[in-house]
């Protein structure tokens, strides 16, 4: 029996006897005898998941396979027939096409330009209260009201933007009516918001690296880009998952902006799989089709999750 | 050579501040711009003269008062409810050795991962089937708990250490007055980011109340303007612009109080000492 020091390892296994620093074995710990109470803790959020997050996933699962009405009434039996039409629907493939390319120029620049912003903001020394509060104003913004002003900077005729590109010699552009810019539009207005988020989450993850890291890592005469990627990124490593993780489940499921920017179009141009999903079930009331397209998105995000899942669970110490 | 990076570093810090500012100045100054000088006269920066009427219109016409007290209550009861199941959660996930808390971390991660959309017809079906469709428990029923929170809020009780617990055990303290007394201040940072990260999420909420609101008087704030926006005859884009900064100022209250905090919280990590 080795003497257990205050400094838990994670080595320690289940039948050590806990034993205080002075040598002198413990009381039999309470939190090891009552698991009532942990149970008790564990309940509500459990019952809340159960009830609003898990059983309505499996019901989704469920409906896909059905023809479900809206109102009430008798499911009916229809196997695939439901992820056929939604994967043989032209609308539907460009969806999730414009999902795909909407993430794509949506999370990466966001990630790399927070990134930036964090690094920059930390390195100011006058003005880093003010910078650093005007960099994060964007992730306090309400999109529907937000969606207002962008409408506006982009509207084409008398819209700010054109007016700036009309001074500097070119023509304008029809921003949000035009197929091949529309979906474009909202992927700025979407890293004019999730680049704000992604710059907080790595702030706070900036101030997690150590002092002393910094001191060692001057005395050895690294810097720069070296540092970046081979010092601070894999110290942060929890804080670059977590800020990738929230950024995707952001950009795959947006829907406020274009809802009330262009409700997808124009000519389904901007249409996503939320905004696509919306319309199949609450439009066209059309559940089954909408439960096999959802269901299709959560496939491909717990695809992406399982392979952050290591990570994230024992990403830390 | 030192200058030029100086220099750039500053210049893009400056790009920065002006893009992230810069909504919220063209969205005050259409607020305080006479209605007929909206956004079809050029670019003029500063309105030729302030109005501040379409403050009081934009709060009249689109009932802003009712619609600022329905959203508060369902954003505070929302928090509650998810402060009060989140908190003692984390802390069993965190920092209880017993069976079976793995298995329930797990199922927390794997939840993370589902998407809001996945669930929300059948949540929908299930809250009209009890009758909540169109009532302010139905708003914030779906909500009660957050994966988000009690991941958050684990991450932030990891970082306890854990001689403070058996020092807390040895005290004779039980699990509730552990996790009141010594586990909720040292998580204070976490326990504050998420509030201010709910409240930001559930003040903002659009889709949820689209659904479920159907009667005016239940109309959230970004109902409330997103109606507004809808109007197509006659539309006054200034009151609309005031309505939004009315509707924007408490959050961005809020997120200045609570901010560093906020900021400590954050990190998706654990925060030494």
């Amino acid at each position: 029996m080795t003497t257990l020091t205050r400094t838990r390892t994670r080595t320690r296994t289940r039948d050590e006897k806990i034993v205080s620093s002075d040598n002198l074995p413990l009381r039999p710990p309470r939190h090891a005898r009552t698991n009532l109470v942990p149970v008790l803790f564990l309940l509500p959020a459990g019952i809340g998941i159960g009830i609003f997050v898990i059983v309505p996933a499996i019901l989704s699962l469920a409906a896909s396979f059905f023809s479900v009405p809206l109102t009430g009434g008798a499911w009916q039996w229809v196997g695939l027939t439901n992820y056929v039409r939604v994967l043989t629907d032209s609308a539907v493939l460009q969806a999730i096409g414009n999902t795909f390319v909407y993430s794509v120029i949506t999370i990466v620049p966001s990630l790399a330009i927070g990134l930036g912003l964090a690094l920059l903001a930390n390195s100011v020394v006058r003005g880093r209260a003010f910078v650093r509060t005007a960099l994060f104003l964007p992730m306090t913004a309400n999109l529907v009201a937000m969606a207002v002003v962008f409408r506006w900077l982009f509207a084409f005729q008398g819209g700010f933007i054109n007016q700036m590109l009309g001074f500097a010699g070119f023509g304008s552009v029809n921003w949000l009516g035009d197929t091949s810019t529309s979906l474009l539009t909202l992927a700025l207005v979407g890293v004019w918001r999730s680049a704000s988020f992604s710059m907080m989450i790595f702030f706070a993850g900036l101030a997690t690296v150590p002092g002393t890291i910094h001191e060692a890592t001057r005395a050895e005469g690294i810097r720069g880009w070296t540092k970046l990627t081979r010092i601070t990124l894999p110290i942060m490593k929890p804080t670059v998952v977590f800020a990738t993780v929230v950024a995707v489940l952001g950009s795959v499921q947006v829907f406020d902006t274009i809802n009330v920017m262009t409700q997808g179009g124009p000519q389904g141009s901007s249409e996503t799989i939320l905004t696509m999903t919306w319309k199949l079930g609450f439009g066209y009331f059309d559940l089954g089709a909408a439960s096999a397209l959802s269901f299709l998105l959560l496939v491909v995000l717990v695809g992406i999750g399982l392979i952050q899942r290591r990570v994230l669970a024992g990403g830390h110490k | 050579m030192i200058y030029v990076f100086r220099t750039g570093r500053w210049l893009f810090i400056a790009l920065a501040v002006l893009v992230s500012l810069f909504p919220f100045y063209w969205m005050m100054r259409t607020a305080v711009s006479p209605a007929d000088e909206v956004f079809f006269d050029g670019l003029s920066f500063i309105p030729s003269s302030l109005d501040w009427s379409n403050f009081a219109r934009a709060w009249t016409d689109a009932n802003l008062g009712q619609a600022i007290l329905v959203g508060s209550a369902m954003t505070l009861s929302i928090l509650a409810l998810q402060l009060i199941t989140c908190i003692p959660a984390a802390y069993v996930l965190a920092k209880v050795r017993m069976r079976g808390v793995g298995i329930a971390l797990a199922i927390v991660i794997a939840c993370l991962l589902v998407p809001g959309q996945v669930s929300l017809i059948p949540i929908f079906i299930g809250i009209n089937t009890v009758g909540l469709a169109d009532s302010l428990p139905g708003l914030i029923l779906p909500y009660m708990t957050s994966a988000f929170g009690i991941f958050l809020l684990r991450q932030q009780m990891m970082a306890i250490p854990d001689s403070l617990m058996d020092a807390a055990r040895t005290d004779g303290l039980g699990h509730v007055r552990t996790l009141y007394n010594v586990v909720i201040p040292m998580a204070a940072p976490g326990i504050a980011a998420f509030s201010v990260f709910s409240v930001f999420t559930h003040w903002n909420d659009y889709m949820w109340p689209l659904l479920i609101a159907r009667s005016p008087d239940l109309a959230t704030p970004p109902l409330a303007l997103a109606v507004f926006q809808q109007a197509d005859a006659g539309f006054d884009y200034s009151a609309l612009a005031a309505g939004a900064a009315i509707v924007t100022a408490p959050v961005i209250i809020l997120f200045l109080v609570a901010q560093k905090r906020f900021v400590q919280g954050m990190s998706g990590a654990e925060i030494p000492g």
